[in-house]
């Protein structure tokens, strides 16, 4: 099957087994990612969304872990197919991940120039040397001098060590990008540098990107579309004027109102009640139902059909309606 | 309005075989009763040494702490005890400040029988109050930490904080480790506790849109030292020091129709280790000069606005 989409993820089922419990942690996932392009995956802790990114670089762990179903293709290709040998020249190459905590992302034991200069040799089949040139380039890029290339992960400070995970993931110039909360261990100020770096470079090589994160505001500033993640399903999707401008599911609805506006004097917050559901145990129709303001007999009965609000615009919602 | 608690030159050193970390460093503040003081920075800048130095869970190297006029700096046995019960604190991490083998129960009641001064039953009807209060199911009662989830452990360790019916409460990122949804549950659950028992909070943050939300009065932190203090909205509306500015611009903005205009700062927090005696922003500020090598005094700007720069009237 051909499609015109550089990344597509289609009807994506993961679960994890524990105990003789089957854990649901993704139920049916589609999304499509074009080069240049950045999708922000938000959601609570738990939703599912690092799950989703790991599958997609087949680097979950087998078991617990399972795909059920679905397919990931890249240019077409499906990935959930290939042979682990085709895929190990995707991994780090084609596709590369930044992964959340910096400080245990990299090898303790290894001067950090040795292990980008790994990855480079590695993917691009060149001599040490050479590889070791290109490693200095990328930390020059990110703004890690030359002298520092000897030096350990513990020499660094956070912010640094996030950058050399970052010139890591981009060495081989990746044609997607998987960004899971990069910022998240940073303080705001080298947040803020880090998060202007992925956009440059991003700019520079069209990369693809999928961000994963909890925070709205840097979804609002880095990406182009956002996928609304709860309990293993994409409950609303579309561009971020979609889901900043006209969100329409209720969970979405109760993100925005539970973070602390910046220009806002009401004092009381309006939380979202109750507890993300137990991802053993999902109820059988809508999974927000339980905490939902809206919620009606019908939302309990089955499986809840996307609609597709406005082009590009999909809401999992029984209130939600297409407009004309 | 009156002072409930008053921190006159208050320093916090450690020795390490580097030198001196000058974790806090001549820190004085003011907080009114019933109020909330927010105190942000980033990480390493001293703002929960401070915290901790304040209900005395860490010794003061210099200074002075006055709660209700009187000195508790060293106060110490049976004193020290009766302070300890005005003043309680929330911890960051709901999943590590819980003892594993203390129940809900233990938890919530550690603090009445450590006290000495209440029978069972009436501890048995407190916790209960308790427990009801902060909003954790009765079936609850006898269950460990690793059962429940952040935001029910978080609303534990409230419940024991609030257990003797303190003046102070010092919240040391009582939020930062739950989801949106959950954080703004327990955000509620304070900002009530605060209104019906008159409590008084320090907040201490890295999260600005929290902080600005929940306190009357904000002090910006830097490495060790206070930079600005001042009313919160009016820190928000018009930040005056460089770093205060740079912070607040950081800050990822969900209104897409006006992206932040935002000031980039070079290079990282430096090293509290042996700082040299200027302004210790001097070497990421814009702005600085060689006046800024000098020490610097806070000094009042506007009304009830402190600012520890001394090119902050040419910069503004």
């Amino acid at each position: 099957m051909e499609s015109n989409k550089f990344i597509e993820v289609k009807d994506l089922v993961v679960e994890y087994s524990s105990d003789g419990d089957i854990i649901q942690a993704v139920n049916g996932v589609s999304f499509s990612v074009d080069r240049g392009e950045t999708l922000g995956l938000v959601g609570e802790t738990g939703a599912g969304k690092t799950t989703i990114a790991k599958s997609i670089l087949r680097i979950l762990p087998e078991p617990p872990a399972k795909v059920i179903s679905g397919q990931i293709l890249l240019k077409g290709k499906d990935l959930i197919q290939i042979p682990e040998k085709e895929m190990l020249s995707i991994r780090g190459n084609k596709i590369s991940m930044i992964f959340q905590d910096p400080m245990t992302a990299l090898n303790p034991v290894m001067s950090v120039g040795s292990q980008i200069t790994e990855v480079v040799a590695l993917h691009n089949n060149i001599k040490e040397e050479k590889a070791k040139h290109r490693t200095i380039e990328m930390l020059e890029m990110v703004g890690i001098p030359e002298e520092r290339y000897v030096e350990f992960p513990h020499q660094f400070s956070g912010g640094m060590k996030q950058r050399v995970v970052i010139a890591m993931a981009l060495a081989c110039n990746p044609e997607l990008l998987l960004a899971d909360e990069p910022t998240t261990a940073l303080d705001v100020t080298i947040q803020a540098q880090v998060l202007d770096m992925i956009k440059d470079l991003r700019e520079k090589f069209n990369t693809a990107m999928i961000l994963i994160t909890h925070d709205l505001g840097i979804v609002a500033e880095t990406c182009d579309k956002v996928g609304v993640v709860y309990a293993g399903h994409i409950v609303e999707s579309g561009s971020k004027e979609d889901i900043f401008r006209h969100a329409a599911h209720p969970y979405t609805l109760g993100l925005f109102d539970s973070i602390p506006k910046m220009d806002d004097d009401e004092r009381r917050l309006k939380p979202i009640d109750g507890m993300p559901p137990d991802p053993t145990n999902l109820p059988k129709g809508c999974v927000f139902a339980p905490r939902c303001k809206f919620v009606s007999g019908e939302c309990e009965k089955g499986k809840i059909p996307i609609i597709e609000i406005t082009p590009g615009h999909l809401c999992q919602c029984l209130l939600a309606k297409k407009e004309a | 309005m009156s002072t409930l608690l008053e921190i006159k030159n208050l320093k916090k050193y450690f020795y390490v075989p580097a030198g001196t970390n000058h974790a806090v460093d001549d820190v004085t503040m003011k907080i009114q009763k019933g109020k909330t003081m927010g105190v942000v920075g980033e990480s390493g800048c001293g703002k929960s040494t401070l915290g901790r130095t304040i209900i005395r869970l860490l010794e003061a190297t210099d200074g002075q702490i006055l709660l209700n006029g009187q000195d508790i700096t060293n106060v110490q046995g049976k004193e020290l005890r009766k302070v300890r019960e005005k003043m309680q604190i929330i911890f960051q991490d709901p999943y590590a400040s819980l003892d594993p083998r203390y129940s809900m129960d233990d938890v919530i009641s550690e603090p009445l029988k450590e006290c000495k001064r209440y029978n069972k039953r009436y501890i048995e009807e407190r916790v209960n109050e308790l427990m009801d209060r902060v909003g954790i199911e009765d079936r609850l009662r006898y269950s460990y930490p690793h059962e429940l989830d952040g935001g029910r452990r978080q609303r534990v360790g409230i419940a024991r904080a609030i257990a003797l019916n303190p003046e102070f409460i010092m919240c040391d990122e009582p939020v930062s480790a739950l989801d949106v949804s959950i954080q703004a549950q327990v955000l509620n659950l304070l900002m009530d506790l605060q209104e019906e028992n008159n409590l008084t909070y320090m907040f201490v943050t890295h999260d600005l849109s929290v902080v600005r939300h929940i306190s009357d009065d904000i002090s910006v932190m830097y490495l060790g030292q206070l930079v600005e203090t001042s009313p919160a909205k009016q820190l928000f509306l018009r930040p005056l020091h460089p770093y205060t500015k740079a912070l607040l611009s950081a800050i990822p903005s969900t209104d897409i129709d006006h992206p932040m205009n935002r000031i980039l700062l070079r290079g990282e927090i430096t090293s509290p280790i042996n700082p040299a005696p200027g302004c210790r922003f001097v070497k990421r500020c814009p702005y600085a000069t060689q006046a800024c090598m000098e020490p610097q005094e806070l000094k009042e700007i506007e009304k009830d606005h402190f600012v520890s720069c001394c090119r902050v009237t040419e910069i503004n």
